[in-house]
């Protein structure tokens, strides 16, 4: 039975276990040999291992940074030629590789996630609905709203196709590229063995592979599925634990990527790191870890989960894009020689 | 930021907090109350943990002058996230997310898992195993919503005039509070 809180008799109190009492005798003896320690707490919980990278696995090195050009950096995406897009405040705006500024759109709303065609053509995600404009930025469509929870946070094309992963209806949407939209995709299904995507807080992502599979992060089973476009499920890999090879935390991954070979790179918050793993799931190696993102490891805490995160990119030669939520740098890391 | 989404957790979990909150209201936190206003100060006030000010130190399992500490660990269900991985229930690294001792954070077995629905588990705080450590708790504040916090048991305090964990505590978390009003609970995170 649930009790909003839980407070036990006092009858409880009194009837002690032996479990207990030994506790409370080794307390005793700490009181007595430490009470001039007061500064040491034997209950610590130590994480401090798990706040510095194992240098051997770190295989990336940054070799740019630069800042979002406003703050409330929420998301990026590579478009043609390597153009970088970054969803920041209320604007869309596009950087060439060096940083330099191009397109920019402002928005009445803040932008939250977009994905660009080879020919420009951006989609831009705000809260519940997909907005469309070309290569010059000019608003070409603006498709219906999904749904009155919508919120959508992560989007992929292809060329028949544009995805969204909609966090607040836990579901990934089809489109048709005239803004039909074609099928709903991860809900929880028996008959399908489909097991639904948790979503605790406002992190959903989803790319498209080469071989045509949908790669959804799944954070509050902290493992990464696959899916057919038809949303067949085919599988799914990862595993719960701070450890550099899980996923941490109450929701993890929050957001992914991936490389020119189909493997992943993955982003984490609370423990903000950012891995690449193997196509089949195995964890290959760190591109930067928890050490990277000080201010952004802080930012996440019990006040406000939605707080700190990372964000990902490819670009076509490989190079990973990393987006800080908290400080709005952006850093170039390439694949150590 | 601070704009979330208003996803709706499966049916039977809905209805289960909804079961946890008005039973919260009936019972335990009334019942509580009742004894702390029969046993309280002749002025009507007693000691209490803020819990926004803790800093997870571990003097309330040391200092209080009760041989079992009157501090206890309190489970805020509205907060929780029924985590699979629970990070106050859990080692930071556990071999697996069973049961077994070696994967339990707890220096003493206090905590109770048991499966809801997929992928949900209920954590329960067995208040004859607390020791007030502080571990689950820190655990759960820094990778998870802050559902588990330390709160003064008034059934068990002896209301000491000058409170001895008061004394040391490094956040300055103790605080009068009035004993028709005894307790300083964590309220729905905003999930
Ligand atoms: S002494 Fe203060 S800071 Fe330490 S655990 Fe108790 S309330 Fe928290
Ligand atoms: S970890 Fe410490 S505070 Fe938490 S339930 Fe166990 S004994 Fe109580
Ligand atoms: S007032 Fe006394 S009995 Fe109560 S918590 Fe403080 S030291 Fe313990």
């Amino acid at each position: 039975m649930k009790r909003e809180f839980q407070l036990a008799s006092r009858r409880k109190f009194f009837s002690q276990t032996a479990g207990a009492m030994a506790i409370l005798g080794a307390i005793a003896l700490q009181r007595g040999q430490a009470a001039e320690k007061a500064a040491t707490n034997p209950f610590a919980y130590d994480v401090s291992h798990l706040q510095k990278t194992d240098p051997k696995l770190i295989t990336y090195e940054e070799t740019a940074r630069w800042k979002a050009p406003h703050a409330e950096a929420k998301r990026i995406a590579i478009g043609p030629e390597d153009t970088l897009y970054l969803c920041s405040g209320n604007y869309l705006t596009a950087r060439n590789r060096s940083g330099d500024r191009g397109l920019e759109i402002a928005l009445a709303e803040p932008s939250r996630c977009c994905a660009v065609e080879k020919d420009g053509t951006i989609y831009l995600g705000l809260r519940d609905h997909i907005e469309v404009f070309d290569a010059k930025g000019q608003r070409k469509a603006t498709w219906d709203s999904p749904g009155k929870k919508s919120w959508i946070t992560g989007m992929a094309t292809t060329e028949n196709e544009v995805y969204a992963a909609d966090a607040g209806n836990r579901v990934i949407l089809r489109y048709d590229k005239s803004g039909k939209l074609v099928r709903r995709i991860g809900e929880k299904d028996k008959e399908r063995n489909i097991p639904g995507f948790i979503i605790p807080s406002p992190f959903f992502d989803v790319e498209v592979s080469r071989d045509g599979l949908l790669r959804v992060n799944n954070p509050g089973r902290h493992r990464m599925e696959l899916y057919t476009a038809d949303g067949d499920f085919e599988g799914s890999w990862g595993s719960a634990s701070m450890g550099i090879k899980g996923f941490c935390g109450c929701c993890n991954p929050i957001n992914l990527a991936l490389l020119p070979d189909g493997r992943f790179v993955t982003c984490e918050k609370g423990l903000p790191r950012v891995k690449v793993y193997r196509t089949d799931g195995q964890f290959e190696s760190v591109v930067a870890g928890v050490e990277s993102f000080v201010a952004n490891g802080k930012a996440c805490g019990p006040s406000d989960c939605t707080a700190g995160g990372l964000d990902a990119a490819v670009d076509a030669q490989g190079r990973i894009y990393i987006l800080d939520l908290v400080t709005g740098d952006v850093r170039v890391m390439k694949h150590r020689a | 930021m601070n704009e979330q989404p208003k996803s709706d957790r499966p049916t039977t979990r809905r209805t289960f907090l909804r079961n946890g909150a008005r039973i919260a209201a009936m019972t335990g936190l009334g019942a509580l109350a009742g004894v702390v206003a029969n046993r309280s100060t002749a002025e009507g006030w007693v000691w209490q943990i803020d819990p926004q000010k803790c800093l997870r130190c571990g003097n309330c399992a040391t200092k209080c002058v009760l041989e079992q500490s009157a501090v206890k660990c309190v489970h805020a269900f509205a907060m929780c996230g029924y985590c699979n991985l629970c990070t106050g229930y859990f080692e930071p690294e556990p071999n697996a997310l069973t049961t077994a001792a070696e994967n339990q954070l707890c220096p003493t077995g206090a905590i109770q898992r048991s499966f809801i629905e997929d992928p949900y588990y209920e954590y329960k705080i067995d208040e004859q195993l607390c020791i007030g450590c502080a571990k689950c708790v820190e655990g759960c504040s820094r990778f998870g919503n802050g559902s588990l916090f330390l709160q003064i048991r008034h059934d068990r305090c002896v209301h000491c005039n000058e409170c001895a964990i008061a004394r040391t505590c490094p956040g300055d978390a103790f605080r009068r509070v009035p004993a028709s009003q005894p307790y300083l609970l964590k309220t729905t995170h905003a999930h």
